[in-house]
């Protein structure tokens, strides 16, 4: 049999060991650094063909354009409808998700018994995973003809289920991230304000909520953020046309009020930022050309507002959080 | 008033906080209830159950629920400790299932001579070096053994176009599958008992030749699908519940639970088209997901779209756990944390909060950038789809591997310094283990994702419909998302209304299992920690 003895190997020879632990040790940081250049690729993918956009095509253009039509000539990318598009679903969104996920989040974690958790957050989190395409087909499927029933004159494809339907997907990302800045409160702040004779709404809204809204406040920019780059619900549920709705003036007493018809807003179709990179690629527009290269301009547009508001994020969570 | 104690005390109100607390359980159970109503619709519409009539679900729901609901009130009430059994033995066969198909496709890629091949000159040999030198507590043993697997992967290569007479599939098939999975048979159940060690694999191995022959005449299936079914189904099946019966310790009333779900089932539907004047007209059967892409919504089927799928998973899985738990080791184990190494280490962590907040649509257009116009690779293949849903779904594998080795307590890691081991054998023999199952509730989670993201293809090019599944890593892909949205935009609307909910509910159903396996891993851990 093989010569296995009692004695320690106490030579110290350990040059074998050596390489392997510095050949794993190297593996691991080239995996990690890996990350690393998936951010400096984003950043070289998207500049190099965004530059030869903006060489052809003015930015100030780009900006400040009322007209989006990358394939009909005469071409045109002005970017401000499909800004209004995201903005339009974003603000809708957030309505909808701010307030529920809020009320969701303290519910989870200072009312709910174990059990309903148990149960609550496994179903929040599945809320989260659906495929956001299987979204876009419930808005246009199921959502449209409930609101068909109250507003007759919809179209098929309009703003107004898609942005509901982005508003209940990014209620988990709300609840999930304030739940848990609310759970981090060490309980014996609760303790105390029972102690003072308060009662349980007051010591959530006086007491938990204050001390966990660094927590919840980034909760509101992430949420956002997702929302802005939310692509698949939008493609399919809200149409492929950017619109951009007209400034009417109403007369009241004499002087002329501007105002935009809610309607004109949200129940005609629209279109996002990602909903028209969506379109962009999907059609045969052939690479090289100028529709091609705004694809990259509009990605780069979006990734700096999100890669902004995720800092932004990091940075109120990081700075404001309260240290127990 | 002498005498009282007025402090101006006039009792609480209670309305407010009970109007508040009434609000919040509201919202919480909000998004739930809109969910749950959207899959209620789906799925009417993909089994077609608005057409049947009310006599057939009155008869389908005695017809099911008194043989169900009599032997789940047994189990509840009499036999509470048999109902992990029950779960096990009812989810095992499926799950056997969904294995079969994936190595179908598997062997569909590669021929099984290319398994047989690789298999008999690389792997089996790795593995009968690394039990020697493992046996005699070698620590070389890993490195010769990566070494002999290395050359026989190379000879295998070279060798490979050279042989021109091969064995029959079957053994081939019988070779690679059945035996490894009789000797784990015989390992696990027999520890120590060579004679019955013996039994155990010569039975599973006979079992296999036998299916080879049998399978085609029984169910007609050709001769190796007998045997990856006889693999991956009927030898779970068979160990399981062979286990359970071995022990005798009175469980076997578990076990039915399976053969009385699939009877209350058939029950169900034969009172209800015995009684009813309509039965529902599903969509969504096998024919649907055997079939391929058809411009006829009759014929349509979704068997490109689930094979791509599985295709892409498959790279994604590999890409993202290696890199992954790579990164997160690094991050966790080796890192350092003060000087310029520290300052590196915190911009890698910041980095990969961010990348996780990166829109989809971004990556896919990175996917196209570098993959297919720098790289030169395909539009819309395998490949490409794999390698840029890697990159998508790293940061979270990145981010929950790191929090399931964080959550190793320490004094262990020390522990294992003390005895001398150096930092990768305290990782892989002290770490790893500890931290696997939180590693893997992370990744599945991450791959539910990957799974159900459409907009990174749609900008790599992948074709919304493919008409063959893909044949390799360098064809052309579609995927189950892909093929959900051409259908909810196609002009006929049969395919929007009665073809994309079927395909919406096959979707949903592989991301639900996906993710209740993770809570189950989960639950499972945190119970055992």
């Amino acid at each position: 049999m093989t010569d296995v003895s009692d004695t320690p190997d106490l030579s110290g020879d350990r040059g074998f060991q050596n390489v392997r632990e510095g050949f794993y040790k190297a593996t691991f940081f080239a995996f990690a650094a890996a990350t690393v250049l998936t951010t400096v690729g984003i950043f070289l993918v998207l500049f190099v063909d965004a530059i030869g956009f903006f060489a052809a095509y003015s930015p100030i253009d780009f900006l400040t354009g009322f007209d989006w039509s990358p394939s009909l000539e005469p071409v045109s990318f002005g970017v401000l409808p499909l800004v209004f598009g995201t903005l339009v679903v974003t603000f809708t969104a957030a309505i909808i998700a701010i307030p529920v996920g809020t009320l969701t989040a303290v519910y989870l974690s200072e009312y709910a018994a174990p059990r309903t958790r148990a149960i609550l957050k496994p179903l929040l989190e599945i809320l989260a995973g659906v495929p956001t395409v299987i979204y876009g087909f419930f808005a246009l499927v199921y959502v449209t003809p409930v609101i068909e029933f109250f507003f007759p004159g919809v179209s098929t494809f309009n703003v107004l289920s898609a942005s509901l339907m982005v508003g209940i997907m990014t209620i988990p990302m709300v609840s999930s991230i304030s739940e848990d800045a609310m759970s981090a409160v060490p309980d014996s702040l609760r303790q105390a304000g029972y102690g003072m004779g308060a009662t349980k709404y007051e010591v959530t809204t006086d007491i938990i909520v204050p001390a966990a809204t660094s927590g919840i406040v980034s909760s509101y920019i992430l949420a956002i953020s997702r929302a802005i780059g939310e692509t698949m619900i939008v493609t399919v549920a809200m149409g492929m046309q950017s619109s951009i709705p007209t400034v009417q003036t109403a007369t009241v007493f004499g002087i002329g009020i501007p105002f935009v018809h809610p309607g004109e807003v949200f129940l005609g179709s629209g279109q996002t930022m990602t909903a028209a990179m969506v379109q962009i690629a999907n059609s045969d527009i052939a690479g090289g050309t100028l529709a091609y290269k705004s694809l990259f301009a509009i990605g780069l547009t979006l990734f700096a507002i999100t890669l902004l508001m995720n800092v932004i994020s990091n940075i109120i969570s990081e700075r404001y959080r309260e240290e127990y | 008033m002498a005498g009282t104690n007025d402090t101006g005390f006039s009792g609480v109100s209670r309305r407010r906080g009970r109007i508040f607390a009434g609000l919040a359980k509201a919202a919480s159970w909000l998004g739930v209830v809109v969910l749950a109503w959207l899959l209620l619709m789906v799925v009417i519409d993909a089994f077609g159950l608005g057409a049947a009539s009310t006599g057939w679900y009155l008869g389908g729901l005695v017809g099911f629920g008194v043989p169900f609901v009599g032997y789940a009130g047994y189990l509840v009430l009499r036999r509470p400790d048999l109902r992990w059994t029950a779960v096990r033995a009812t989810v095992i066969p499926p799950a056997g299932l969904i294995f079969a198909g994936a190595l179908f496709v598997l062997f569909l890629v590669f021929e099984p001579f290319f398994w047989f091949l690789y298999y008999s000159v690389a792997i089996l040999p790795a593995v009968a070096v690394y039990g020697h030198f493992a046996s005699r507590e070698d620590t070389r043993a890993p490195l010769i053994a990566g070494a002999v697997g290395l050359l026989g992967a190379a000879i295998s290569f070279f060798v490979e176009p050279l042989i021109g007479i091969m064995p029959l599939p079957w053994i081939m098939l019988n070779w690679v599958l059945v035996i490894p999975a009789g000797a784990l048979i015989a390992y696990r159940q027999a520890t120590g008992n060579r004679g019955r060690q013996a039994t155990l694999l010569g039975a599973t191995v006979a079992g296999g030749v036998l299916a080879s022959f049998v399978g085609p005449v029984l169910i007609g299936v050709t001769s190796d699908t007998a045997v990856i079914l006889y693999a991956a189904f009927v030898l779970p099946v068979a160990w399981y519940n062979g286990a359970v019966l071995s022990k005798n310790t009175g469980d076997w009333p578990g076990l039915l639970a399976p053969v009385v779900a699939i009877g209350s089932i058939a029950a169900g539907i034969a009172l209800g088209d015995f009684i009813g004047t309509a039965g529902p007209d599903p969509v969504l059967d096998w024919q649907f997901l055997t079939n391929n892409a058809s411009t006829i919504p009759a014929d349509a089927g979704l068997f490109p779209a689930i094979v791509g799928s599985v295709f892409i998973i498959a790279i994604v899985a590999i890409v993202s756990f290696v890199v992954g738990v790579g990164a997160a080791i690094y991050l966790e184990e080796y890192a350092p944390q003060t000087g310029l190494g520290g300052t590196i280490t915190r911009f890698i962590r910041v980095n990969i909060a961010n990348l996780a907040g990166v829109p989809s649509v971004v990556y896919g257009l990175l996917g196209l950038g570098l993959f297919v116009n720098l790289i030169g690779m395909g539009l819309g293949i395998v490949l490409v789809a794999g390698l840029t849903l890697s990159l998508l779904i790293l940061p979270i594998v990145i981010i929950s591997a790191q929090e399931a080795i964080r959550s190793v307590p320490e004094d262990v890691r020390q522990a294992s310094y003390g005895m001398g081991a150096t930092r990768w054998q305290t990782i892989r023999n002290v770490v790893l283990p500890r931290a696997v199952p939180g590693v893997l509730t992370g990744t599945i989670l991450a791959l539910s994702r990957a799974i159900g993201e459409t907009a990174p293809l749609l900008m790599i090019g992948a074709a919304t419909t493919v008409f063959r599944p893909p044949t390799g890593f360098a064809s052309q892909v579609s995927a189950m998302p892909l093929q959900v949205f051409y259908w909810s935009f196609h002009q006929k609307s049969a395919f929007r209304e009665l073809i994309a909910p079927a395909g919406v509910v096959t979707l949903l159903v592989v991301m639900l299992s996906m993710n209740v396996l993770a809570i189950y891993l989960r639950n499972r851990y945190e119970r055992n920690a």
